[in-house]
């Protein structure tokens, strides 16, 4: 199908009584040069070290308000008794996880399987072919579908808004956090920044550096609806239980 | 959606005689206008935030071409496809056209408003394609064949009651009495459609300039599911929706979804940069992204009504209306109620039609007060009824009759002196008598008539400077 791009500009610029494109002034950040949003990057990274603790609590007060469950726990054994807890709570018999490190340092296989729940990693093999790649994607899905609960680590929080933050990353599928009915997000302490306007900017760095992945998804809280009569109920097509960890 | 912006007043009639849709219309403000009040209240710097946010507006749009094609090319770098589609036909026919080349038999739908502009359902269905819309509200108004009566909350005007009928009808459910259980039976049915559709079709709340990203607030999960699961993700926007940078899409993020709901931030906001990368886990294998103009250009062209391409469709204003929350989303007759829609429908599909909209307002100014983005509406619904009566920049679209205007003229000839006055107050005195009913006029003649089928007039009596002097 042929393209109106040229009409369709030349329509826009004729309604702004021009004839040619201009190049406007930047306006915004727009404006900034890569070494300063490299060292804005860098400043907040920075921050997120030294202010650990504070956000870490300040993340725990606003998680709690949009309706996670919040635990803090001290080490990573701590992390693992109560993920397996809250599965023999839900009597879950299935997880699916992602390849997040911080997962793997909880070294949960043995008590999942003591528990008798099964656990998969939704992950893609490193050395997979093309052809291995297309199945084990359509296995990743089908575990993700059948799951009881969706574990992940993060790669960000933040305090502002009580969210975790995922990105693609290797071993991480999108499905995990988004179709069981369950979702345990797991946050290191440093991984918490305190604002919206942080995380755009280390998108920001990521851009620049050619390294800005396919999406980014910021989640808050249980999926939520209010579309009738202004009822809120929870769980609609994503989870409707989150339980969030803090570690450290 | 084709519009049909003639029926204001019927409309609103059918909207004030029922009790229920009236129940519903002040959950709106009771729900989403006071969490937007204590939403603004508990975010330092709110008010800074809506002028910085205006600033970055009028900065984009007055150089619109510009950042458009900055998007297009970081989208196509990005191994995305732009589609500039002139018009709702032009877009609904790219869409319908890639998905019968694709082989795609089941498309699922993310609220958007553009898609209903283009009434891209009937087009896919007519083409051997099924569109099943997901987000709750725009499900329930799909099965009841119905068109969304807000922009945020589509099936806002429905009860329980309706829904339970409704779910029994369509999809042979159990009589299901709490929302919780018809939430999950939507759940159910639409978990099976995700799994299966082909492609996934959404709208855009805001598009990045600088990186080709289209961001996207939902709560249910449904965007997710749209952008996550099918083959191919398809992104429709208006092209107002342009923000310039990474670094302003928090003040946005913030404004719009604490104006919407009052939440501080939506359950799931979900960014797009192009199809999934080749070592990504899963997502879709291509993204497109269609912008539309469809009737924008006009409002970019007049520079009274340029301002009302800042709107970022929270419909804060709506919620905030008085005139909405009585008369209703079906009245306004086309995608876009309210405050605002009664300056972009009018421009976008057809002023001589929806002459009443600009009028449907009493210039309260509640609008401005909620816009995130502080549009001056009321200057603007001014400014079309002006056009509406003298037609200068929509000549065709004149709408005063010969009568009309001849009435003004004696109107303004009458108040141009005291004795004027003086002796119109008496002829109308005279001219009265036959239609006085208990000392007020409850019908007037054409062309008078519209004065009084909702309200009575009060009598001409003689002026009390008279009367004083006895």
């Amino acid at each position: 199908m042929a393209d109106g791009r040229e009409q369709f500009l030349r329509t826009v610029r004729q309604a702004l009584g021009r004839d040619q494109a201009a190049t406007p002034p930047p306006k915004s950040g727009e404006a900034d040069g890569e070494s300063s949003i490299r060292d804005r990057a860098s400043e907040i990274q920075r921050e997120a070290e030294d202010n650990a603790d504070a956000l870490m609590s300040r993340l725990h007060e606003a998680a709690t308000e949009a309706g996670w469950n919040v635990t803090r726990v001290a080490s990573p054994a701590e992390a693992a008794d109560h993920i397996l807890r809250v599965v023999q709570d839900l009597e879950a018999r299935s997880i699916v996880r992602s390849a997040h490190d911080v997962l793997d340092a909880l070294a949960l296989d043995e008590g999942m399987a003591r528990a008798g729940v099964s656990m998969t990693l939704a992950a893609i093999g490193d050395m997979a072919t093309e052809g291995q790649r297309q199945e084990q994607r359509a296995s990743i899905r089908e575990s993700c579908i059948s799951a009881d609960v969706g574990l992940t680590g993060v790669d960000h929080a933040i305090a502002e808004t009580g969210s975790v933050v995922l990105l693609p990353r290797r071993g991480v599928s999108r499905l995990v956090s988004l179709l069981p009915p369950v979702h345990v997000a797991v946050v290191r302490r440093g991984q918490v920044l305190p604002g919206l306007d942080e995380l755009f900017a280390l998108q920001r760095l990521d851009h620049i550096e050619g390294d800005l992945g396919s999406y980014l998804n910021i989640i808050t809280g249980p999926s939520r609806s209010a579309d009738i009569e202004h009822t809120l109920v929870t769980g609609v097509h994503g989870p409707g239980e989150v339980h969030m960890v803090l570690l450290g | 959606m084709r519009p049909d912006t003639k029926n204001f007043k019927r409309g609103a009639a059918k909207a004030l005689g029922n009790e229920r849709i009236q129940a519903n219309l002040l959950g709106l403000y009771n729900g989403f206008d006071r969490a937007r009040l204590a939403a603004a209240d508990g975010t330092p710097d709110w008010e800074l935030m809506r002028e910085q946010a205006r600033a970055i507006k009028a900065h984009t749009i007055d150089n619109l071409d510009y950042y458009l094609e900055l998007a297009a090319s970081n989208v196509e770098k990005a191994g995305g496809t732009v589609f500039f589609a002139k018009d709702a036909d032009a877009a609904a026919g790219y869409v319908t056209d890639l998905a019968l080349a694709r082989g795609v038999k089941l498309v699922i739908k993310g609220k958007s408003m553009v898609s209903e502009e283009m009434s891209l359902n009937e087009r896919l269905t007519d083409a051997g394609i099924e569109p099943v819309e997901t987000d709750l509200g725009e499900y329930i108004i799909q099965l009841a064949g119905e068109t969304p009566y807000h922009i945020i909350a589509p099936a806002i005007h429905k009860s329980r009651e309706e829904v339970t009928d409704l779910f029994e009808a369509k999809l042979n459910s159990p009589r299901y009495e709490e929302i919780t259980e018809l939430a999950a039976e939507a759940r159910r049915q639409l978990r099976d459609k995700f799994i299966r559709a082909d492609m996934g079709i959404t709208g855009a709340n805001f598009i990045v300039a600088e990186t080709g990203t289209v961001a996207l607030v939902t709560n249910e999960g449904n965007g997710r599911m749209c952008t996550s699961m099918p083959r191919i993700h398809v992104a429709i926007t208006g092209m107002e929706k342009i923000i310039p940078s990474m670094d302003d899409l928090g003040i946005f993020l913030r404004l719009l979804i604490r104006s919407a709901t009052g939440q501080r931030i939506s359950s799931y906001v979900t960014t797009v940069t192009g199809p999934r990368h080749a070592d990504d886990e899963d997502g879709p294998d291509e993204f497109h992204l269609v912008i539309v103009d469809n009737g924008r250009s006009r409002l970019l062209a007049d520079p009274e009504l340029r301002e009302s391409l800042y709107c970022i469709r929270c419909g804060a204003c709506l919620n905030a209306c008085p005139v909405y929350r009585k008369v209703g989303g079906h009245a306004y007759g086309w995608v876009y109620p309210g405050p605002i829609g009664a300056i972009v429908t009018p421009v976008m599909t057809n002023l001589a039609d929806a002459k009443d909209l600009p009028f449907a307002s009493s210039l309260c100014g509640a609008c401005r007060e909620a816009c995130p983005v502080k549009i001056n509406i009321p200057r603007m619904l001014l400014h079309l009824r002006k056009e509406v009566t003298e037609g200068r920049k929509y000549p065709t679209e004149r709408n005063r009759s010969v009568l009309e205007a001849l009435a003004m003229r004696l109107w303004r000839l009458s108040l141009s002196s005291p004795a004027a006055l003086s002796i119109a107050n008496s002829v109308a005195r005279v001219l009265q008598k036959p239609l006085l009913r208990k000392g007020r006029i409850r019908w007037l003649p054409p062309p008078l008539s519209g004065w009084t089928p909702s309200r009575t007039f009060p009598a001409f009596v003689r002026p009390f400077r008279q009367r004083w002097r006895g």
